[in-house]
């Protein structure tokens, strides 16, 4: 397309251009804009944005709501269980996952095919909410931090990923190691897993989003105050409680008389995404390769 | 004669673990590597599949897996009496049609557009940000749709007035006639990012030539888009077609559950919120594992059948 510039562009043309523009120039501004809302909202004196409409700078800037936030205990452990969740979840998914994609991806292991099958059933059909919720009660997993890693610690479509990714590289490698008396974790670790770190990122990136963002857990399987989820806790605070409800384990009101529920909602939201804002631009990269490397046919 | 025959059917498959056995000895260490996974698999994911049993039986809480009495049918027929969940039937289905129909189309488009602009570090921008709402929770969203569309402090107050409209504006989280809606576009946006990374990346192998074959026969930008851009998407666009349509009974569970409410539970509920509240709140385990086996068994037959479609249509955009 870009070799077509050299010539004279017609008006068509021009008035395309500024009709993608116009369009493309909205979407994004329909993306950005709801964070920057919360984010200036957030940090506004409560009277002054009782009013609403747009906030392209905040109103009398404050960090009130931050401070009242702060004064709960409840933020601190919810934001401690998401980050253990992802952390151990995340370490654990990629463990397991690299764990049963490597023999899957060697030829000469027996009962490839049939493992491989095994795991990809499970990708067109489970046994759905009830049935596993009785065995997580069965196995008496409710209300332990072990419900927020283990029942998911494997994706079959990561895993799979994953093993595409090994076939790629070349035996050659691996067989050289194996003369040499190395057994098959010291090739994973040693040969394998180092070649294979795009992909590794990729998954773990996966894993790690999936892990920050989760709720469903949080909810079937849970119920006790101090294992809650950041995310649990936020759809606690600006869903039909009200913030100011849920927050009432900071004890003294007395400031928060002068803050408004629209606001200390806007707060939670926003402690809950700058993180996510933060890591932002250095995951998107790997986020796009990840897509990539996933959509090449297992 | 017999004594032969009666020898070899025995001492085939003996001669056969023999050697599997040797394999596995020369090879422990694979199955020991590999041996947590499939544990996982089997305790995790095969387990809950036999629970399904409890489909047809009459489970209580105080029952276990194996002792609750076999019922047959009689929780389906109890299911399919219960007029909740025919309504979430029918709002699984519109709610996927609604989504395949206007949200399947939306990264192609958008794609197609992304990939007209000449300046390099504007697309790259574009790119990037429709991407930023795949990175946070059904909750966080929540949380930015009521940001901006609360009546009484949302940014929809600013953009009303910017409008000249007076008076009360409606709250369209709350409003049973407009849910829908509501639930199509959010996907629609939330999702956009994912779409047209597969498709841009698809754009960007074709070749070139194409485009100056193309210009040289007289075709403009808009007959290129539409001529040599999409026709190449084509293979592209079939297989996610079909993935699609195999995925039509899960209508967006974390989405639903996340962003409705009561007030607009009529058009909102799909089949895996009403699994949730039969199940877990009301504790009718047999009757919600059914209506989840009849969500799983009906699923599993849409991607089978999509799949032999897509193998007739294209061999290579078969999953399987």
């Amino acid at each position: 397309m870009a070799k077509s510039g050299i010539k004279k562009r017609s008006v068509g043309d021009i008035i395309s251009d500024w009709l993608i523009g116009i369009f493309l120039g909205l979407l994004v501004f329909t993306t950005i804009y709801p964070f920057w809302h919360i984010l200036m909202y957030s940090i506004s004196d409560s009277r002054a944005s009782m009013t609403g409409g747009f906030f392209l700078l905040p109103r009398k800037p404050t960090l009130l709501a931050y401070q009242m936030l702060f004064k709960t205990k409840q933020i601190f452990i919810a934001y401690r269980n998401t980050t253990m969740k992802t952390f151990f979840g995340t370490l654990l998914s990629v463990f397991l996952s690299a764990l049963t994609a490597y023999p899957l991806s060697l030829k000469r292991f027996r009962g490839r095919n049939f493992i491989s099958m095994g795991i990809f059933f499970t990708m067109l059909f489970n046994g759905g909410i009830i049935p596993t919720y009785i065995l997580l009660k069965d196995l008496r997993m409710l209300d332990t931090f072990w419900v927020y890693i283990i029942p998911g610690a494997m994706s079959a479509y990561n895993m799979f990923i994953l093993r595409n990714y090994f076939q790629s590289i070349p035996s050659s490698l691996e067989e050289s190691a194996l003369l040499d008396g190395a057994n098959a974790f010291q090739i994973l670790f040693r040969i394998i897993l180092p070649l294979s770190m795009p992909a590794l990122a990729a998954i773990a990136m996966f894993y790690g989003i999936g892990n920050w963002n989760s709720y469903m857990d949080g909810v079937l399987y849970v119920n006790e105050q101090r294992l809650q989820l950041l995310q649990v806790y936020l759809r606690q605070l600006i869903g039909a409680a009200g913030a100011k409800g849920a927050l009432g384990d900071a004890g003294d009101l007395g400031p928060a008389s002068r803050l408004t529920e629209e606001t200390m909602k806007m707060t939670v939201i926003a402690v809950s995404i700058i993180p996510v804002l933060i890591v932002y631009p250095f995951l998107q990269k790997y986020y796009t390769k990840g897509v990539m490397v996933g959509s090449i046919k297992g | 004669m017999q004594t032969v025959r009666k020898e070899n059917t025995l001492g085939r498959p003996a001669a056969w673990l023999k050697e599997f056995l040797q394999y596995m000895r020369k090879e422990y260490m694979l199955y020991l590597m590999i041996l947590p996974g499939v544990l996982y698999i089997v305790i995790f994911k095969y387990l809950p599949m036999y629970g399904i049993t409890i489909a047809f039986r009459d489970y209580k809480v105080s029952s276990s897996l194996f002792n609750a009495p076999w019922v047959g049918f009689d929780n389906f027929v109890n299911l399919f009496s219960r007029s909740a969940f025919i309504r979430a039937l029918t709002n699984n289905i519109f709610i996927s049609i609604y989504k395949l129909i206007f949200g399947f189309p939306f990264p192609i488009i958008l794609s197609l557009l992304i990939n007209e602009v000449r300046n390099s570090k504007v697309k790259k921008f574009v790119q990037t940000s429709v991407i930023l709402p795949d990175f946070v929770s059904w909750i966080v969203i929540y949380g930015l749709m009521y940001a901006i569309f609360s009546p009484s402090s949302g940014a929809i107050k600013g953009l009303a007035e910017m409008l000249g409209h007076k008076g009360k504006i409606p709250n369209v989280l709350t409003q049973k006639e407009t849910f829908k809606s509501v639930i199509v576009i959010s996907h629609i946006w939330k999702s956009a990012g994912m779409g047209t990374i597969v498709y841009l990346a698809a754009i960007s192998g074709i070749d070139q030539d194409l485009y100056e074959a193309a210009a040289i026969d007289g075709a403009g930008r808009w007959q290129q888009m539409w001529h040599v851009t999409l026709a190449s998407l084509r293979s592209t666009i079939i297989v996610l077609l079909f993935f699609r349509v195999g995925q039509m009974m899960y209508a967006g569970f974390d989405q639903i559950f996340a962003i409705s409410n009561d007030l607009v539970m009529s058009t909102a509920d799909i089949i895996d919120t009403y699994v949730y509240r039969l199940g877990l709140e009301q504790r009718k385990f047999s009757i919600a594992t059914a209506a989840g086996l009849f969500q799983s068994a009906i699923g599993m037959a849409l991607v089978l059948i999509t799949n032999y479609i897509a193998r007739k249509v294209d061999p290579d955009s078969a999953i399987m």
